[in-house]
């Protein structure tokens, strides 16, 4: 997958705005949408309210998770623990990355959040990657994570499928005898 | 006719229609030119972007778009000219027009159907009334008839003779009445359209309407600034205006600051911020280094005259006055030592005020976004104008000049606004070394009623001046410079037509005429009438196709006989 599939695959969470106009319902495929009155909030999915910010008709209000004392909490969770924590939210990625640009102006400590954002995704791909480590090392044949994302799986699933093919042919070249892929230490 | 509404009567009418945007060549225009892009962006009004650089430009894209367009919008011109006799146009084309020259023509005020001028209808327009100019023919016509009738009545001589009589005695009447009224009219419309001067575009002025619909508006403040401060550097406002409408801007830019600040949710770094500015009126400072910035700005070079050795060393002393090191001071102003540029502004106003430099500093504002980046308005003016009229070798077409000086303008395009930046530098280092050459081999003539220099053709830099809004700045400053370095009072009063070589294979060269140098001017400018009837006169090959009516094309060997006739026209 594209990263830029993922992030489109993030523009369907929903979020609050405060529209400046008027309008009744939408009935769109995907659901139905308003009606949306001057100053009231209104959930929308993230794809319409960059489209609204953007032709300035509307105010993005920050979800729940994007707070820095939150962040701030989870990030040290996530460096006391082992394993992977629950993420703020499936796309918390994506999402900080297209609220910050787009409507960075509603968005209280921006820059903290931003950091924060990055400090908990530097920690959990590190934990990714030593957890690939060891799963290769130890030569398992399954693992089971949990919690993580589709984005930070799909930084690692290319890498990681393509190169536990070429292993798998190395090995199997190195006996020409052997059937089904015994892994013998190499 | 003047819009009252500018939501109502355009806005609204525009809305689901296909728009043209014919947009003439300077900064004004091109800010313009995005406020109402951005707002036909973000209500997806379909529109085309036309860059016009001169009347006939202007007929040729009309010409080209009339069949698909009901709607033009045309941005810094048309005002000054009747354009339904220019252009021909079908009934049922509707022209906008938010223009900065005038005075506005008497047609476009007066037509209620087609041209609608998005001008602010205030006093200083000074339009003459209708009844003044425009006379109902029909009411003439009833007077003959009536008087013919009787003519043909057939009555006795006698009484046929006393009704001739008193016919005849009241068409007299009539005839010297309407040529007296005649004659009227032709004096008020010449005083109206004697003098050319500049205005401010609603939108430039006002940049309300579209902070009610736009929330965060920032940017077209910022542009509505640009232009504002673009018409100063030009010095086609007088000072005055500036300010006065520097404080309304400022206005709308301090509430809408104050509307994002809260204080303990401080705005991310990277959003743009507009700040405003006591700053100093040298150019270009922060991007050049400080020395350099003194040398090349007008207003410290005139003051300090520094074309002559005194010059310099007054110079010398006045750094020295203030305790900044040569080394500091030629440096790079970024990398100029913090310590330094903590007081520098208000340590130069002390010092400048010494030297008789009363308005060193000036209001003004900023734009500032991420950490690194910061641009002072005139910063922006000087860099865009120079993009527009760049003379580089590859750059040469026009609509490319424009488009390139548009993206400057727009907050994503740095390394244009740098490159813009630069050519900036180039160009007021050539300006000063013009002055000084043609101050110091005193190619300026007094010719009577105005003062007259010619560039010759060998002149370095001279291409960059074959570009009416650089050649205006070169006027200016060369005005200043004269009157600084002259003796003679009766010369300082006196207004400056430069010419400059335009086209060598043509053999034409381009003529600009501004109005003497004065603190209090109103900055009007008689030239364009003057130019027009020169020409007349002696039938000179000239091109009037600038929308300022006071720069003109002309053959070079045609220029004697045009300045004989423009002496005897203004002595």
């Amino acid at each position: 997958m594209d990263p830029s599939e993922v992030e489109f695959l993030a523009e369907k969470e929903f979020v609050k705005i405060i529209p400046n106009f008027s309008l009744d319902k939408i009935y769109l495929i995907g659901g139905d949408l308003g009606p949306f009155n001057p100053g009231l909030s209104v959930d929308v999915p993230v794809w319409l309210a960059l489209n609204l910010k953007q032709r300035q008709k509307c105010r993005i209000l920050p979800p729940e998770w994007m707070d820095v004392e939150k962040l701030e909490e989870m990030r040290e969770l996530e460096r006391k623990e082992d394993a992977f924590t629950p993420p703020p939210s499936p796309y918390y990625m994506e999402l900080t990355k297209l609220l910050l640009n787009h409507a960075s102006d509603n968005i209280p400590k921006a820059d903290e959040i931003r950091t924060l954002v990055k400090d908990i995704w530097d920690t959990r791909v590190a934990k990714l990657r030593l957890s690939t480590d060891s799963f290769i090392r130890q030569q398992e044949a399954h693992a089971q994570l949990d919690n993580l994302t589709l984005m930070e799986i799909n930084t690692i699933r290319e890498f990681l499928l393509d190169s536990l093919n070429c292993m798998y042919k190395l090995r199997s070249n190195l006996q020409p005898g052997a059937t089904k892929g015994q892994f013998a230490d190499y | 006719m003047f819009i009252a509404d500018i939501k109502k009567d355009f806005y609204d009418v525009v809305a689901n229609q296909r728009v043209a945007l014919l947009v003439a060549a300077d900064i004004d225009a091109l800010c313009a030119c995005k406020i109402l892009q951005a707002l036909f962006h973000c209500d997806q009004i379909q529109y085309t972007l036309v860059p016009v650089t001169g009347w006939q430009d202007l007929s040729t894209a009309f010409l080209e778009h009339k069949e698909q367009f009901r709607y033009f919008v045309l941005v810094n011109c048309g005002a000054n000219v009747d354009l339904l006799e220019m252009l021909q146009p079908d009934g049922d084309s509707i022209f906008f027009i938010c223009d900065t020259h005038r005075p506005v023509d008497v047609v476009n005020v007066y037509n209620d159907t087609q041209i609608k001028l998005l001008i602010k209808e205030d006093d200083d327009l000074g339009v003459p009334t209708y009844d003044d100019i425009f006379r109902d023919e029909d009411e003439e016509e009833e007077g003959e008839d009536s008087g013919n009738e009787s003519e043909e009545g057939s009555e006795p001589s006698g009484k046929r003779r006393r009704f001739d009589e008193g016919a005849i005695e009241r068409r007299i009447e009539r005839q010297r009445a309407k040529r007296q009224w005649e004659a009227r009219r032709r004096e008020i419309l010449f005083d109206y359209e004697q003098y050319e001067y500049t205005g401010l575009t609603w939108l430039i002025l006002d940049p309300s309407p579209c902070g009610l619909w736009v929330n965060s508006v920032i940017c077209c403040c910022r542009w509505a600034v640009i232009g504002l401060t673009d018409q100063w550097v030009h010095d086609k406002i007088p000072h005055m205006k500036y300010v006065s409408d520097i404080a309304t801007v400022q206005r709308h830019v301090s509430r809408h600051n104050h509307r994002n600040e809260d204080e303990e949710n401080s705005l991310s770094i990277d959003c743009m911020r507009i700040s405003f500015e006591y700053d100093l009126r040298l150019a270009l400072y922060h991007h050049w280094s400080l020395y350099e910035s003194i040398c090349n700005s007008y207003y410290t070079a005139c003051s300090f005259k520094l074309w002559t050795l005194k010059g310099q060393k007054k110079l010398q002393e006045f750094l020295a006055d203030m305790g900044l090191p040569l080394r500091q001071v030629k440096q790079k102003f970024k990398s100029m030592d913090i310590t330094i540029k903590e007081n520098l502004r208000d340590v130069i106003e002390e010092s400048s005020n010494k030297y008789g430099m009363k308005d060193i500093r000036i209001q003004t504002f900023a734009v500032h976004f991420g950490f690194k980046n910061s641009f002072l308005a005139s910063d922006m003016v000087h860099a865009a104008t120079a993009l527009l009229e760049s003379t580089e070798r590859d750059e040469n077409d026009p609509t490319d000049n424009f488009i390139k000086a548009l993206d400057a303008l727009s907050r994503s395009n740095l390394d244009r606004l740098l490159s813009g930046i630069d050519l900036a530098k180039k160009k007021l280092i050539a300006i000063q070394q013009t002055v000084a050459s043609c101050i110091c081999t005193n190619i300026i003539l007094s010719q009577g009623p105005f003062l007259y220099c010619y560039l010759m053709e060998g002149t370095p830099d001279v291409k960059l001046f074959s570009k009416p809004l650089a050649l205006t700045l070169l006027c200016k400053y060369l005005l200043t410079a004269f009157v600084h370095s002259t003796r003679n009072k009766r010369c300082k009063l006196l207004p400056l037509i430069m010419a400059a070589p335009k086209d060598v294979e043509k053999g034409t060269v381009i003529v600009v005429g501004i109005p003497p140098e004065s603190e209090t001017s109103d900055k009007k400018n008689f030239f364009g009438r003057a130019f027009e009837k020169a020409a007349e006169s002696t039938n000179s090959r000239t091109l009037h196709d600038h929308f300022d009516t006071s720069i003109i094309e002309l053959k070079s060997e045609d220029r004697s006989k045009f300045l004989d006739a423009l002496i005897t026209l203004l002595s």
